[in-house]
């Protein structure tokens, strides 16, 4: 799964601290999100969209390829 | 075993750089060190009645027990205070734990082959929780380096 983290966060000018403090979880959290280490569950997955005042989808991508919309 | 536990847990927060947080800190080390070292007087004072002569069966049963409370509040402490670390500090120390408890089984099984081999003496129980907590600091390290 990718995700669009960090060039939101860029557009907000926030640091990975200030967007954990919002989202309420770890900076090791988000960096490790932002890296694409650890795919969150989705209550932090919506938590971290909302934050950026998005919608999930706009956020993380599904790359698999076994999935097509019919 | 709670002490290097904690200090594990906190040193390695910090040595990582990967401090948590304001939202996310738990202020639990006041109460949780001082439970500490009540159970740490506690298990000494046991031990120490347990080493005397002149107490009888039960009184010695009602020594080697005394630990147990205090223990099961520590227990309890931390229990509480993994459950308020966000998903992904849980799932590190999810790692963490389950390398800790596969090497330390791995140790103890190995060590137990040599015993039969009479290449080392016969393992003193009271060193495993050692190599539990050393090796869970281990696990932490990999775990918490994998994610980065």
């Amino acid at each position: 799964m990718k995700n669009r983290l960090r060039v939101l966060r860029a557009e907000k000018n926030w640091t990975q601290a200030e967007l954990a403090e919002i989202v309420g979880v770890s900076r090791q959290a988000v960096i490790a999100v932002e890296n694409g280490k650890y795919d969150p569950a989705l209550p932090l997955a919506f938590k971290l969209a909302r934050a950026f005042g998005k919608n999930v989808e706009e956020v993380f991508v599904w790359e698999d390829g076994s999935l097509h919309e019919g | 075993m709670y002490t290097l536990h904690f200090v594990l847990y906190e040193r390695l927060h910090a040595d990582l750089g990967l401090k948590m947080t304001r939202q996310n800190s738990i202020p639990l080390v006041g109460p949780l060190l001082g439970v500490l070292c009540l159970a740490s007087a506690i298990d000494i004072g046991a031990g120490w009645l347990l080493g005397r002569p002149g107490f009888g069966s039960h009184a010695r049963i009602l020594f080697a027990l005394l630990p147990i409370p205090a223990n099961l509040v520590l227990v309890t402490m931390i229990v509480r205070r993994i459950r308020r670390l966000d998903e992904f500090l849980r799932y590190v120390h999810l790692e963490a734990v389950a390398i800790a408890f596969l090497l330390t089984g791995l140790a103890v099984f190995v060590y137990g082959y040599l015993q039969k081999a009479q290449a080392v003496r016969p393992l003193n129980v009271g060193v495993v929780w050692i190599f539990m907590a050393a090796f869970y600091g281990l696990g932490y390290v990999i775990a918490a380096r994998h994610y980065r």
